[in-house]
């Protein structure tokens, strides 16, 4: 691109500026050498196009689902099947392609900070550029729009209830969205202030409204929060403006050169023999690095507080007695370090600036997001002291010569797997290790069994020769003897019953 | 749950935050295992104070001192603190003292309930009290905190401390509102936007 404006600054030819339709209006690079007319024309077909791919797609996974549900539910069962929209093969697509499109975002955002150097007005061209960034795949936009649309969507609906009040609060909403876009130069802590103005008089407002009803106001502030940081997230987070995206990285770095600390320096109460325990500690990691994920500061609190609750059931289980904070802590950087969280001081900092402050100041949520806060900081801070170790040990462990989960302070050890000493620190090898014993001890019995069963097919051929061998010795030994044949008349054996008396007649008496 | 004030409990380690919490919002002490609650870092309860109802977030914090460079993080923004210390043990009265001068330069606005605990270790032998009264009450008169000794075992003076702490915020809370009630500016362009159609700068 910066090739491209170069070399259209020393020779410029008429036909480069045209559109390349041929309309007869000058073109333009970044909406690919077209006018604004055939621009927009290219744009509608490509999206229609895409809309049109979409719907085929998720009609072909309907399609397919639906035969796959009537062949094993039998054919009574489709014409319910039909009757669904085929919006729910498309939303099933949801979950990845979000994932996509925000690394493409990413992208192209980083890419328009360095194009950022290259352009005299930076507002102007960026705005361009963004476009740009759009262009080569519309359907990123409009996936993107999904989410969005579907929150404003539930804020109008949520308004609604309140009628006149709620009409208002949409309006003033959506004009501080719109003043909040053009003030995208300004400093993360000058955007906070302005977010944090607008709560402010809004909840004032409201709580005149209400008469002092607290809980409404809390209710409509919720939805306000949802609405305007949903729609302000791209942004306001992680803004270019600020270091964020710089600590993010030094505190990842940081994260992982301290990988060999472990629960035992920590002092957490942790014991993931437990497998109840090992299952609250992976919950427990999902959920930080969840927040991730989130675009509402409350959404990402609450992931937070799940995450917290995890670590405080595993702590129970563990003890046996209710955590207090002594535990908690500790605890929270084990996970911290464990899970090492994707953008965590943007995420703290996205946090600090746009929540709604009462919510952070004193309620349940605050108390964790604290935590976590203090955690970030006990682990920038952490040296060979707050871990108990000797200046030489830390420095040791840091520089990756050695190990604590190895008793020899040789640096070479770490391929050596199968020493005792991990088996004992990590559970899930010990598991693997158990499985392989299993295993082992079924094959043998196997092999056992085949032996069993190939010498009862022996013992099976055999024993038909030993029996005919048995049957033949008999026979050798008593040979079958024919007697010779005698009279065998019945009646030659009966002559001299001739003098027996006649046989019985049946006698009839009449009467 | 809303919470309106958030209360912090500073103290050395194993003087007794948690207990006097747990002590507090389920009235019991208990030694050895026992279920029930998740955790008791973080409770929010709901106190009456006159016709009102004020509810207290009470956090609890690690007191081991790897975890005193993050302190402040813990009571910024806080009403109330309570600084709690073993009556049978000096070392964490100077704690005390510490978190009590940290409190004085950073947070003005939070009130410090200075905290003896364990009162009941005392009770049974009189010569393990190794903080004097007089001098915890002196020191909460110079910096102007109500000073309360108290057991977790017993349930001596817990209620009352709490009781107070909600009475106290609720009456600082009240003068506040009115203060803000009084003065009104009209000239005031702060919130202009609401009342703009350009909404540019």
């Amino acid at each position: 691109m910066s090739q491209r404006t170069e070399r259209r600054g020393i020779h410029v030819d008429q036909s480069d500026l045209l559109c390349k339709k041929g309309c007869g209006f000058y073109g333009y690079t970044a909406w690919q050498g077209l006018c604004s007319k055939c621009w927009r024309e290219e744009y509608q077909r490509v999206r229609q196009q895409q809309i049109q791919d979409d719907w085929a797609l998720a009609a072909k996974l309907q399609r397919e689902e639906e035969a796959a549900y009537a062949s094993s539910q039998g054919a009574q069962s489709q014409p319910q099947a039909q009757s669904t929209p085929p919006h729910p093969g498309h939303v099933s697509l949801g979950p990845f392609s979000k994932f996509e499109e925000k690394k493409t975002n990413e992208k192209t955002r980083k890419v328009t900070t360095v194009k950022k150097f290259f352009s005299p007005s930076s507002r102007t061209a960026s705005k361009k550029e963004a476009q740009e960034g759009k262009s080569p795949s519309p359907s990123i936009s409009r996936q993107a729009s999904f989410d969005t649309d579907q929150v404003s969507k539930d804020f109008v609906d949520f308004l609604k209830n309140l009628q006149k009040p709620g009409r208002e609060i949409h309006k003033q909403s959506r004009a501080f969205i719109v003043t909040m876009s053009s003030k995208k130069d300004l400093g993360a802590d000058e955007l906070s202030e302005c977010v944090q103005d607008f709560y402010q008089h809004l909840a004032d407002r409201l709580m005149g409204h209400f008469k002092g009803s607290s809980d409404s106001v809390e209710q409509v502030m919720d939805q306000v929060e949802k609405y305007i940081m949903t729609r302000l997230y791209k942004s306001v987070f992680c803004p270019e403006t600020s270091d964020d995206e710089k600590n993010d990285l030094a505190t990842q770095k940081r994260i992982r050169a301290l990988h060999w600390v472990t629960i035992e320096m920590l002092c957490v109460s942790f014991d993931e023999e437990i497998p109840e325990v090992s299952d609250n500690v992976v919950n427990a990691i999902t959920d930080i690095i969840e927040m991730d994920s989130k675009r509402v500061p409350r959404d990402k609190l609450s992931c937070i507080t799940r995450c917290s609750k995890h670590i405080f059931s595993a702590i129970r289980i563990t003890k046996n007695e209710p955590a207090s904070a002594d535990d908690f802590l500790p605890a929270l950087i084990h996970i911290v370090l464990k899970a090492n969280p994707p953008r965590l001081q943007s995420n703290i900092q996205y946090i600090t600036r746009f929540c709604n402050p009462s919510r952070l100041m004193s309620g349940e949520d605050g108390y964790y997001f604290t935590n976590l806060c203090c955690a970030v900081a006990f682990i920038e801070k952490l040296d060979a002291q707050s871990l108990n170790l000797s200046p030489e040990e830390f420095e040791r462990y840091m520089s990756g010569q050695a190990s604590p989960r190895f008793s020899t302070s040789d640096g070479d050890l770490r391929q050596a797997g199968s020493s005792p000493d991990v088996t004992a620190t990590n559970p899930a090898l010990a598991q693997l290790n158990h499985n392989l014993k299993l295993l082992s001890g079924l094959s043998s019995k196997q092999e056992s069994l085949m032996e069993a069963a190939q010498s009862l097919q022996a013992d099976l051929i055999a024993w038909p020769e030993t029996v005919q061998r048995e049957v033949n010795g008999i026979v050798e030994k008593y040979p079958l003897e024919i007697l010779s044949r005698t009279v065998s008349a019945i009646d030659a054996n009966n002559m001299e019953n001739d003098n027996l008396p006649p046989p019985l007649t049946p006698q009839v008496f009449a009467g | 749950m809303r919470v309106d004030a958030k209360v912090v409990m500073l103290g050395k380690e194993s003087v007794g935050k948690t207990s006097l919490v747990e002590r507090y919002v389920h009235h019991r002490f208990l030694v050895g295992p026992y279920q029930n609650t998740i955790g008791a870092a973080f409770v929010a309860k709901p106190i009456q104070v006159g016709e009102k109802v004020v509810t207290l977030g009470i956090w609890d914090t690690a007191g081991s001192e790897r975890y005193e460079a993050m302190s402040r993080i813990y009571y910024r923004g806080a009403r109330a603190a309570l600084v709690c210390y073993d009556l049978s043990d000096s070392s964490s009265f100077q704690r005390a003292r510490f978190w009590v001068k940290e409190l004085q330069n950073c947070e003005e606005h939070c009130k410090i309930y200075l905290c003896g605990t364990k009162s009941d270790l005392i009770d049974g032998d009189r010569s393990l009290r190794q903080i004097d009264y007089h001098d915890a009450q002196d020191f909460a008169e110079e910096i102007g905190a109500q000073h309360f000794e108290t057991s977790s075992k017993t349930g001596k003076n817990v209620d009352e401390l709490f009781q107070k702490v909600a009475e106290v915020y609720n009456s600082t809370a009240f003068q506040y509102m009115t203060a803000e009630e009084t003065g009104v500016d009209l000239g005031q362009k702060k919130d202009s936007y609401f009342y703009t159609c350009c909404h540019n700068n």
